[in-house]
């Protein structure tokens, strides 16, 4: 196969490491098989509430507009062997050639557009907000028109990165490996399994999908609209599919004012301790479940919450996520790099 | 044939389901049956269209004859886009008595004093229906046969439908309703959806409905001392919640309706413990239900304990006053009472 010929770090030593980012126990999601200790480190029962800080400050403008823009699609990603911020022109060459090779097979002849690939990576710098956090990579792909000397077409989006990851987790790492464990991607689906499956090769690393359950969808929704006496959340907006033949789609809109009301009288800021509890989130979801009960007599308990939106985001059960204000970019993927880092299997 | 038409024409045609174009063809009447004979309808679709289109200009078809064949294709399709329904009020005597005739002469003279450019057109169907097709200009332009608007009133009956109604010619087609049918008002039904039948049999009760049970009520007063038989209690269990999910809702087939929404203006009911039960202000929120048949989710998700019973009179008002959106206020600040009340 011609891309055999590109030379890609994990197909040059050939035996098969042991290797720290695949699962070495059989069942990888038997979480309490590992010390006790980390695990409870992981799935913590406060966080800091939601501070709206200007992203663009640290990081370049342009490339905050290209993450708030799209709907992204969620993956994790165990941690990359030998991945090096310092290499990426060469990689964005290997992707290329892999991309196109690929597209080739099975075509006697070049043919069409789609031949036509460019692909490049670039490090988003200020994306970290700890030392142990790895520089946030940005890949592009875009298509080449087949005549002339048109403008190129981005076709696929995507990011690696990893935000406020857990430091304890991170600095038990061996040296050789970069984890960047929460994977968005934008565009059709045939090119982000290329890319998925490149990364796999060249770093030896493992994509899964990752959902969201409804206790994250509970945090945003409870994070979100603490935000609202600075930054007006304009609604909160709640979606529970209920299964019945045929589903039933429920969607409650809350007044934000409102909401944020509930919200204070259960949580209170006193300026000592700027932290959510895991309880407060609990209590103000099931008043708003209640109040809704109270009316409809309907158990939304025996449904699934598959959405929760703001004007400041919007995260969907299946992994998807959109970001509607970059203010408040870092406590989303602080929550997100958190539910990534819980999938990897340790 | 002009420019119009023939642009009318071309988009009906393309919009016709190919299932169903000979039988609409041929109910429209304007092409002969050798004409009809003559078509291969094994051919792919635009082939037929041009076929269609060259013989409608070989008999010189009019504009009349198009919308005509527009017309055929809404009544064949009364799926097609979102239709509102709406109740005449406060009927006159003579209302019982208005025929066909009188109403159309009615309702076309009433809405040309009101509007100087209009085209109707007007066609009484088998089961009693009559659809009306409106093309409304304004003083200085011609009708606007492209964006047509219809309704669909039963005679004798307080109900209209209507699809695709400007906000710019409501009172014009109002009045013009209210007055042709002896009515002094008319009002929105708050119910609107795709399907124009399921509007129908939702106002006019032509489903199965489901009455409270005499023999039920009376076998359940009589019942003996519970048997200690859990089986036999979760089947008793089970036929209560159907039977009433049945009552509010209908059995068998129901009509189709897509969504409904209600706009929460109550005061907050949630857990206890920090609560904003002491607040004056109300807790708004608006809350919407779909589903492909609303009506079937609501009745399943009742019969099968996903909702407490007895079935909440927010629900049971779709089916028992017609209506798919609601908005439910407190009553007043200061009363105790805590019944939401329905109001519109």
């Amino acid at each position: 196969m011609y891309y055999s010929a590109v030379a890609t770090p994990a197909n040059m030593p050939m035996t098969r490491r042991k290797s720290y980012g695949r699962s070495c126990v059989e069942n990888p999601s038997v979480f309490w098989q590992t010390p006790g200790h980390l695990t409870s480190n992981r799935i913590p029962t406060s966080r800091r509430v939601a501070r709206s800080h200007n992203i663009t400050n640290k990081v370049d403008p342009e490339q905050v507009a290209l993450l708030v823009k799209h709907e992204w699609k969620l993956a994790y990603v165990t941690p990359l062997y030998r991945f090096q911020h310092a290499q990426l022109k060469r990689y964005s060459k290997h992707l290329t050639a892999f991309i196109v090779a690929e597209k080739q097979q099975g075509l006697a002849v070049e043919v069409g557009l789609e031949t036509g690939f460019k692909v490049t990576l670039s490090t988003v710098h200020g994306m970290a907000e700890t030392e142990d956090d790895a520089e946030t990579v940005f890949i592009q792909i875009h298509s080449k028109p087949a005549f002339g000397t048109g403008a190129l077409k981005t076709v696929w989006h995507g990011w690696l990165t990893c935000v406020n990851g857990d430091c304890e987790y991170l600095r038990s790492l061996p040296p050789d490996f970069v984890s960047l464990p929460l994977f968005c991607s934008s565009g059709s689906e045939s090119l982000s399994a290329l890319v998925r499956s490149w990364f796999e090769r060249s770093f030896d690393c493992n994509f899964g999908p990752l959902f969201l359950n409804s206790t994250t969808l509970n945090w945003l929704a409870a994070l979100w609209t603490g935000c609202h006496p600075s930054s007006n959340i304009r609604f909160l907006k709640l979606n529970w599919t209920m299964p019945t033949q045929p589903s039933l789609d429920i969607m409650y809109t809350v007044n934000p004012q409102d909401a944020w009301e509930l919200w204070n009288s259960i949580h209170s800021e006193d300026g000592t301790d700027d932290r959510i509890h895991i309880d407060e989130v609990r209590q103000f979801m099931n008043g708003l479940q209640m109040h809704f009960f109270r009316h409809f007599k309907i158990y939304l308990s025996a449904g699934t919450l598959m959405k929760v939106s703001t004007s400041l985001g919007s995260a969907h059960h299946e992994g998807k996520i959109k970001i509607g204000s970059s203010d408040y970019i870092s406590t989303l993927l602080t929550l997100l790099t958190e539910c990534a880092l819980q999938r990897i299997p340790v | 044939m002009d420019e119009q038409a023939l642009a009318i024409l071309q988009r009906i045609l393309r919009k016709l389901p190919s299932k169903k174009t000979q039988r609409t063809l041929r109910t429209w009447g304007c092409l002969s049956a050798e004409q009809l004979e003559d078509l291969d309808f094994t051919q792919p679709k635009w082939l037929i269209l041009e076929n269609l289109v060259s013989k409608c200009e070989e008999n010189r078809l009019r504009l009349k004859d198009v919308t005509k064949l527009e017309m055929v294709y809404h009544m064949e399709n009364p799926n097609q886009g979102t239709w509102h329904a709406l109740k005449l009020a406060e009927a006159e005597d003579e209302a019982a008595s208005v025929d066909f005739t009188q109403f159309k002469e009615m309702f076309v003279s009433h809405l040309e004093d009101a509007v100087q450019h209009v085209s109707v057109r007007m066609k009484k169907q088998d089961d009693g229906a009559v659809w009306i097709r409106t093309a409304f200009g304004d003083n200085l332009t011609r009708p606007n046969h492209l964006k047509p608007t219809y309704a669909v009133h039963y005679l004798q009956t307080p109900y209209v439908f209507i699809l695709n109604l400007s906000a710019k010619h409501k009172p014009f087609l109002y009045q013009a309703l209210v007055l042709s049918t002896r009515h002094s008002a008319i009002n929105e039904a708050h119910l609107s959806g795709r399907s124009l039948t399921a509007l129908r049999d939702l106002l006019m009760k032509q489903y199965q409905q489901v009455f409270p049970n005499q023999d039920r009520t009376l076998k359940e007063r009589n019942a003996p001392p519970s048997h200690p038989n859990i089986d036999k209690e979760h089947v008793n269990i089970a036929e209560r919640s159907h039977q009433m999910a049945c009552e509010a809702f209908g059995d068998g087939a129901l009509p189709k309706l897509e969504s409904a929404v209600y706009k929460l203006k109550t005061r907050y009911r949630g857990s206890s413990e920090h609560t904003l039960a002491d607040r004056d202000e109300l807790f708004r929120g608006v809350v919407k239900f779909s589903s492909t048949n609303l009506l079937e989710s609501l009745r399943h998700c009742v019969s099968n304990s996903m909702a407490e019973g007895p079935v909440t009179p927010l629900f049971s008002s779709i089916t028992q006053q017609g209506r798919n959106y609601f908005v439910i206020t407190e009553k007043v600040p200061e009363a105790t009472s805590q019944t939401p009340a329905c109001t519109t």
